[in-house]
């Protein structure tokens, strides 16, 4: 597949992410979808993202397959157990679903369901190891499967954790484990990341950098006070102050296309991952003034 | 020890508004430390209950209430008291409710407790939680910190994106416990071990419920 080819051949990759819709309609997913196919290299579903109950992400990627759109499915190991996690993967690959990317996934008390009793029968280490598994013909418990998966399989990494070095740690057993991409938690500092680039450029895998839209100073604030592992940097949180309020929208997406147009001609990683948040509609626009439209 | 807590007191009469003698029976151990199954505790629920006019024929704390036999010898000193009844409670946790209940088919036995988790005493009467009994203990390969238990999702390889300044996503209350195991290989000098293992998924069926153990079979056969 296009993402896949384009990630090894060592072109700059362009990801975004929709979230499937609570409900039925899935109208406007279908016009994010189609709004994106041809500006973007992959789209990810997100899976029940936030631990807030959705469509699940495999309905999105089929969606997407149908609309010739590249998905890419977030898998979590919140919702289901080991026999689930596979069950999903044989049935994601037999749908033509070739991209899978392994997390743990946001607590149920993050959510709208805190009843629900987490699973987290394996997690995202574990999870990467089963994708290995099911790509050499093998389930975990070692048995034989009737028709191989070959998934190109992917995980997330937080550079601006703190502390950092547990973070890189697990990142290392990621990469140990068979993840053969990284989509990154948002970053905004981009001097920071080329340190962390610095590092992770020892490892055989591409980086994908997460890049969130910032819409104004008050959400740059919310995600410095409320979100683990994303730092806006004063300097940014300025910028969006003195663009006033009418131009606060306008300033984060050229921040955005800035931070895209940098990470790809100074070739400080493998791609970039747009997560909107609402905001899908704006990425052409986004991806127009970073060049790349 | 096994942590309890008493269960709340209306909800405690609603579930014994059908009898009126009622026999108490503690737990000297865990139930004491914890305030629930002490001789004082049954003497405060004896005060609680004559004042909702119910009768208590009697009160013993055994040694050990969930060591079926002995409790057993224990209590014979109380048969007429028990004979009386036509309830009796048990204030330690669900291990020892169950005793009685075995001890005594014919009776109905009710919990005033509610049993809460596996817990270390960290200061007088305060507990926390650091084993869940999974059956498969890793800590040889966690520097001795339980991830199972005191990570909210029981990871085995590391902390998750949700970790921000050492605390977990779930509660700032609850540090990160693969901060911790972190900071306390870093010390002893095990950080390589932490970065090459890749803990394997946990083996649930040594946790399959219920559980039994023999301890002297194994004797036996070693003999």
């Amino acid at each position: 597949m296009a993402f896949r080819e384009k990630l090894e051949s060592g072109e700059f990759v362009v990801t975004a992410e929709v979230g499937p819709p609570k409900g039925t309609d899935i109208e406007e997913m279908i016009h994010h979808i189609d709004l994106l196919k041809d500006k973007v290299d992959a789209i990810n579903f997100t899976d029940n993202q936030s631990a807030v109950m959705r469509m699940n992400s495999l309905a999105g990627c089929k969606i997407a397959l149908e609309r010739g759109a590249e998905p890419i499915l977030q898998m979590t190991c919140r919702d289901r157990n080991r026999i689930g996690l596979q069950s999903d993967l044989l049935g994601a690959y037999a749908l033509g679903v070739r991209n899978v990317l392994c997390m743990t996934g946001d607590h149920v008390s993050a959510g709208d369901h805190k009843q629900a009793k987490p699973v987290y029968d394996v997690e995202s280490v574990q999870l990467l190891k089963i994708v290995d598994s099911l790509n050499n013909g093998k389930d975990m418990a070692g048995n034989d499967l009737k028709g191989a998966t070959q998934f190109f399989q992917g995980a997330v990494v937080t550079p601006e954790a703190n502390p950092l070095e547990p973070q890189l740690i697990k990142f290392e057993k990621k990469v140990k484990a068979g993840a053969k991409f990284f989509q990154t938690q948002a970053i905004y500092d981009i001097e920071k990341f080329k340190e962390f680039m610095k590092y992770a450029r020892k490892y055989p895998v591409k980086i994908i950098a997460g890049l969130v839209v910032l819409k104004s100073a008050g959400m740059a604030k919310f995600l410095n006070n409320f979100v683990p592992g994303i730092v806006v940097p004063d300097e940014l949180i300025e910028e969006l102050k003195a663009a006033g309020k009418e131009k606060a929208l306008d300033t984060g997406l050229d921040i955005c296309a800035r931070h895209i147009r940098q990470l790809k001609e100074e070739a400080i990683c493998d791609g970039v991952h747009i997560m909107a948040i609402g905001m899908e509609d704006k990425v052409p626009e986004i991806l127009e003034r970073a060049g790349l439209l | 020890m096994i942590i309890t807590k008493k269960k709340d007191f209306k909800d405690l009469m609603e579930n014994l508004k059908n009898y009126q003698k009622f026999f108490l029976i503690g737990c000297s151990e865990c139930a004491s430390l914890c305030g629930t199954g002490n001789e004082e505790a049954i003497k405060e629920l004896t005060e609680a209950l004559t004042a909702e006019g119910k009768e208590v024929t009697g009160g013993f704390v055994p040694k050990t209430g969930c060591q079926v036999l002995g409790t057993k010898k224990e209590l014979k000193a109380f048969k007429e008291q028990l004979a009386e009844t036509d309830c009796i409670l048990v204030m330690s946790c669900g291990a020892g409710t169950q005793t009685a209940v075995e001890l005594f088919p014919d009776k109905p036995v009710y919990p005033t407790n509610d049993s809460l988790f596996l817990g270390n005493m960290t200061r007088f009467q305060m507990f926390d939680e650091r084993c869940s009994l999974c059956g498969e203990c890793i800590l040889d390969k966690t520097g001795g910190i339980c991830p199972v238990t005191t990570c909210p999702k029981g990871l085995l390889n590391g902390p998750c994106g949700g970790m921000q300044e050492g605390h977990c996503e779930v509660s700032p209350d609850i540090p990160c416990a693969w901060v911790r195991i972190y900071e306390r290989m870093k010390k002893l000098d095990k950080l390589e071990e932490f970065r090459v293992t890749i803990v394997e998924a946990k083996d649930w069926s040594q946790g399959q419920k219920p559980r039994t153990l023999y301890a002297r079979e194994k004797k036996k056969k070693e003999e």
